[in-house]
């Protein structure tokens, strides 16, 4: 074996526990990547045979070639097809059979009254189909809904609700349908397609409830004769379509609905994993650095033997990197082995909350091993190279010298070097935010800011730990005297120690503060645009929830109570060339709901080819009242519209607005989204509340909020992705409370001697427990602190960008009570950080600390 | 010298046997010594190396336990204390002077001095200022208070490790090899000090040391070899001391 080899294997033998901390770092975050990676497989793959089976009978799809897609959506809205095609598919020669598939959104309501499910995932209704073959769901329990007002149900959805067969429950369509459940269906072996609700209904009645009018459908689904192909199959189709429509293979629509799950949910899940692991990763180069930083501090005088004994400097450098190559694959190897661990866990955890994992093994593949292996051992070399090199610079006369602590910190360069970054970066962040509004100039700043902070560490950790440990002297005397000035002892490797726990709390305090600004914008919105007493709407999120009854309104302004309520439902169309979010509404009772802020024109009279919109889209097309514009509707018609008013305030409204009239002909299902309801003069906010509630309760019973009430639940999508957020980076602050520990226990193992006095002197156990507890939590304090200042200027920077280069307009909030929590979790965490480093410094013998050399 | 304070013992050990290890390798370091620090003296423990004067005064002074006997710091058997009570009687009732690395590196020459006190928590109030204060000028470091260990020289470390020592006005003073790193002026105006705490102030000064010229300072000199005490030596001088040295080293060594 070779001498650097040799001398790097005998170190790490004895000094195992040294490289501890450094193991469980680069274990956990290579276990969180390869875990990720390997989920984001097997969910992949079990999508697809999902899907595969479900839909293996469909051989092909006859649908409606335009799609309009709206900024912001992933799918775009298709126009429907006729079913009177089904004859003429029928007669086509290689066809077996051909059903119509009718698909709109159906929201059940469970045993306890509360909506199932949309949060997220969409709630289906859609016709039940008898070909088993053409139905990619199967019925599991009871029968086909055969009369009006029956329905199966997807098994997962059922037991969700607490349904049972022969239940009967409401349905929203967003008209609300009594529904008899016959039958419980399973989609492709599973109780559900993941979240995704589904209730089948008889054709008549789907028909009836959940298209604009009889004879539409969303595709007509064909299923082969024997020996005709897929690809053949849909060759003879092609020719006897109208213009329009297409046909495409079972298979390619299968693979689109795949891609359509991967794109917009697990892509979104694995990136976002992703990046958390990154930020684990990231605060693990800090902790793995510091440990080598200070291992190879205190082996100054071994190295130094080496290189008097003739050792050149790469020897020297090559057996530091030999050891770190060590832990970096024994770690990263057991990361992986932790990773298909947490898939395996999330696989049998997932079922048992609900969520209805793919069947199907593991898929691990080479890329989602090999990745994370080099990202390990990438991150463990890397960060031990600096060391490494310094190791190898040893003066061999160090031999004869007193090992000396690095003290070094705050010098000057460094000082320059860092002001200077800062400078930079509060410059280039500044011209990003408000200057010349552009998330990449932003986004740049944040990263230089990044740096500045953590170059500048050290140079602020002196003063940072003498300000904040000033209090430990009053309260703790003697020993929180001790504690600071030993966080002060080397100012490079306290800072380099809270750089780490700095990163992890920088995060979470970004995402409080965006989050705290996104509820305070929401707010702000609402309390600015919305002018009405009341808001209904259903809670949903993403593509969930059906919406409200577009007779709800009608009814709700019937009431003695009421002044004016008025549902704004969703339209789209193409404007421009591009895919547009309509508001489909009446435009006069909109503008005594919402404030739309200075409206030139009239909105009095759009009829049927009116439109009125926003400023901002009226000055980026250059377009004036009385100018006209061309609306190609998802069925495939163009109509000219003129532009009968131009309004201000985009918030609530949106940003095209055109009366129920004119969308009528091109209406898919009908339903809106939000109702906004004032009061008479004289009725109390109770009572007109009362009011409208009773109406609502006879459709589907949707909530009815006060403007307050409005804002929060719209805001409360936040707080779900915040929790989620806050779990995530659980792991780099572990990690960057392992580096604390680990820090500690070096310095100790440093302080042997001191700390062999300090105990014949008198000092308790206690007492030097409480030295190494306040030392931790002193630097953690740091941490958290320069964390807090960090995240604060980052969220800042997001808030105002996003502001910038966004339509609407972002409040900035800083939430006090949730940073004091972060703050207070940061300490805590020190203080446990500090408990083992104490407990072990506590168990010196003191005759032995004292001799030793 | 008075006989009352004559015949009080400051520190005493009864039939102290000390063994490290276990079956073949275990190794007598004290194998039956009885002996008395009387009060208000300079007591000096000699002895070749390896002959458990060391191991003597670790045990005396609470830092070590014995494997059979008892010890005794004026009338408390330390045998008999818990690690806590045992700490709490170190930092009230003895003193410490060892061979090097005396001093607590963050803190500055006055922290260093109090330490034992502020580790009590300052009970001792306002006469505790006074006699540090005292202290202070007798071993001469009243412009030095405000500076930190490392920027003294190793004589000067060792006359704040010895008002340390003294501050807490412990029953008595146990120094181990206190000279040992240092060159003989820096030594000498040590010793003086530890003589003059004696003589001057009262106190009671128990040192280990392989040096004659170290021992001369003492009011006696016990002799230690192979774990026990072999003679006692009153005022002793360097040339006394050294002939008795020569003779342990004839008869006196086996191995």
């Amino acid at each position: 074996m070779n001498a650097s080899v040799r001398i790097s294997v005998s170190s790490l033998r004895s000094h195992k526990r040294r490289f501890a901390g450094t193991f469980l770092a680069v274990l956990l975050g290579v276990a969180f990547l390869a875990g990720t990676l390997v989920m984001g497989d097997t969910l992949r793959a079990g999508f697809d045979t999902m899907f595969g089976n479900a839909t293996s009978g469909t051989d092909a799809v006859v649908r409606s070639a335009n799609t309009i897609t709206t900024p912001g959506e992933s799918q775009g809205v298709r126009q429907p097809v006729d079913t009177g095609l089904v004859k003429k598919i029928e007669d086509t020669p290689g066809v077996a059979a051909a059903v119509p598939d009718i698909q709109g959104a159906g929201q059940l309501i469970g045993a306890d009254g509360d909506p199932i499910g949309g949060a997220g995932p969409p709630t289906l209704a859609g016709n039940w189909i008898d070909d088993p073959k053409l139905n990619a769901y199967r019925l599991a329990e009871g029968r086909a809904p055969s009369k009006s007002g029956e329905v199966v149900v997807n098994r997962g959805a059922a037991e969700k609700g607490d349904l049972k067969i022969g239940d009967t429950t409401t349905l929203r369509t967003p008209d609300p349908v009594e529904v008899t459940i016959v039958g419980l269906a399973t989609f492709g072996g599973e109780d559900g397609m993941a979240q995704v609700t589904f209730t089948g209904m008889t054709q008549a009645d789907a028909e009836k409830y959940l298209t604009a009018k009889p004879g539409e459908a969303a595709s007509i689904q064909v299923r082969a004769g024997p020996g005709t192909s897929q690809q053949e199959l849909v060759d003879a189709l092609t020719p006897v379509l109208p213009q329009g429509i297409e046909a495409i293979t079972g298979q390619e629509s299968a693979e689109e609905n795949t891609d359509m799950i991967s794109s917009q949910f697990l892509t979104l899940f694995t990136t976002f994993l992703l990046v958390f692991s990154g930020i684990a990763l990231l605060v693990a180069t800090f902790s793995i650095h510091n440990t080598f930083a200070i291992v190879v501090a205190q082996r100054t005088r071994e190295n130094a033997l080496l290189r008097a004994l003739g050792a050149s400097r790469r020897q020297v450098t090559v057996s530091t990197l030999v050891e770190a190559s060590v832990v970096a694959v024994l770690a990263s190897t057991a990361g992986l082995a932790g990773g298909i661990g947490v898939a395996a866990g999330l696989q049998a955890l997932f079922p048992a909350i609900g969520f209805p994992f793919p069947e199907g093994d593991l898929v691990i593949s080479g890329w989602s091993m090999l990745l994370p292996l080099a990202v390990g051992i990438v991150v463990c070399l890397g960060s031990a190279l600096l060391p490494a090199v310094r190791a190898g610079r040893t003066a061999p006369l160090a031999a004869l010298r007193e090992t000396a602590v690095d003290q070094s910190g705050a010098s000057r360069p460094r000082a320059v070097v860092g002001g200077g970054l800062g400078a930079l970066a509060v410059a280039v962040t500044l011209t990003g935010v408000l200057v010349s509004p552009s998330l990449w100039l932003a986004g740049s700043g944040a990263v230089l800011t990044l740096a500045a902070f953590v170059v500048l560490g050290p140079v602020a950790s002196a003063t940072a730990v003498r300000v904040l440990g000033s209090p430990l002297d009053r309260l703790r005397g003697v020993t929180g005297g001790l504690a600071r000035r030993n966080a002060l002892r080397s100012p490079k490797r306290t800072a380099a120690t809270a750089s780490a726990l700095m990163i992890g709390v920088a995060v979470v305090s970004l995402f409080t503060v965006f989050g705290a600004s996104l509820k305070a914008t929401m707010d702000q919105t609402v309390s600015r645009s919305f002018a009405g007493d009341v808001a209904v709407s259903t809670p949903s999120f993403g593509a969930g929830g059906s919406g409200l009854s577009p007779r709800l309104a009608g009814a709700i302004a019937e009431r003695p109570e009421v002044d004016t309520a008025v549902g704004l439902g969703r339209g789209v169309a193409e404007v421009d060339g591009k895919g547009r979010a309509l508001t489909v509404t009446d435009p006069v009772a909109l503008q005594r709901t919402f404030d739309l802020g200075t409206v030139r024109g009239s909105m009095r009279d759009l009829g049927t080819d009116g439109i009125a919109i926003t400023e901002k889209e009226a000055g980026g097309q250059h377009l004036k009242t009385g100018d006209t514009t061309q609306l190609a509707f998802t069925d495939g018609e163009k109509k000219t519209f003129t532009i009968r008013a131009v309004y201000g305030r985009s918030e609530l409204a949106g940003d095209y607005v055109i009366t129920r009239d004119a969308w009528a002909p091109h209406r898919t299902q009908d339903s809106d989204t939000l109702i906004a309801v004032s009061f008479k003069d004289g009725v109390s906010a109770a009572d007109g509340k009362a009011a409208v509630e009773k109406v609502a309760a006879a459709y589907g019973n949707p909530e009815v909020q006060t403007r307050d009430e409005y804002a929060q639940s719209s805001a409360g999508g936040i707080d779900m992705m915040l929790t989620l957020v806050y779990a995530l980076l659980a792991l780099a602050v572990l990690i960057a409370l392992l580096g604390i520990a680990n820090t500690l226990t070096l310095a100790i193992h440093e302080r042997t001697r001191e700390l062999g006095l300090l105990r014949a002197v008198g000092q308790t156990r206690a007492q030097l427990r409480a030295m190494v507890r306040w030392e931790s939590v002193l630097v953690a304090a740091f941490g958290t602190v320069g964390g807090l200042v960090l995240g604060g200027f980052l969220g800042w920077v997001l808030v105002e960008a996003s502001d910038g280069a966004s339509d609407s307009a972002f409040a900035f909030a800083l939430p006090p009570t949730q940073l004091a929590v972060v703050a207070l979790v940061g300490l805590a965490a020190g203080a446990l950080a500090g408990l083992r480093p104490a407990r072990r410094a506590a168990r010196l013998d003191v005759l032995r600390a004292i001799a030793t050399e | 010298m008075n006989t009352a304070t004559a015949t009080k013992s400051a520190a005493r050990v009864a039939d102290a046997v000390k063994v490290y290890g276990r079956g073949d390798t275990a190794v007598r370091a004290l194998d039956g010594v009885d002996v008395t620090f009387p009060a208000g003296r300079f007591t000096a423990i000699m002895g070749p190396s390896g002959s458990g004067k060391s191991t003597l005064m670790h045990c005396a002074a609470g830092l070590d336990t014995l494997t059979s006997g008892s010890a005794f710091i004026g009338d408390t058997e330390l045998g008999k204390l818990d690690d806590r009570r045992l700490t709490l009687l170190r930092r009230d009732r003895i003193g410490f002077v060892f061979q090097a690395f005396n001093l607590v590196p963050t803190l500055t020459v006055a922290e260093n001095i109090t330490l034992p006190l502020d580790l009590a928590g300052g009970r001792n109030g306002r006469s505790a200022g006074e006699w540090t204060d005292a202290l202070i000028d007798v071993v001469g470091l009243r412009d030095r208070l405000h500076h930190r260990p490392a920027e003294l020289s190793g004589g000067q470390q060792q006359r704040v490790a010895v008002a340390r020592a003294f501050a807490g006005r412990p029953d008595v003073v146990f120094a181990d090899e206190p000279t040992g790193n240092l060159d003989s002026r820096s030594g000498e105006e040590v010793l003086n000090l530890l003589g003059r705490a004696v003589r001057r102030m009262d106190r009671t000064v128990v040192m280990v040391t392989h040096d004659p010229v170290a021992a001369a300072h003492a009011d006696e000199v016990v002799f230690l070899a192979d774990g026990r005490l072999v003679d006692r030596m009153e005022s002793p001088t360097a040339d006394k001391v050294l002939d008795r040295m020569k003779a342990f080293d004839s008869k006196g060594a086996p191995a």
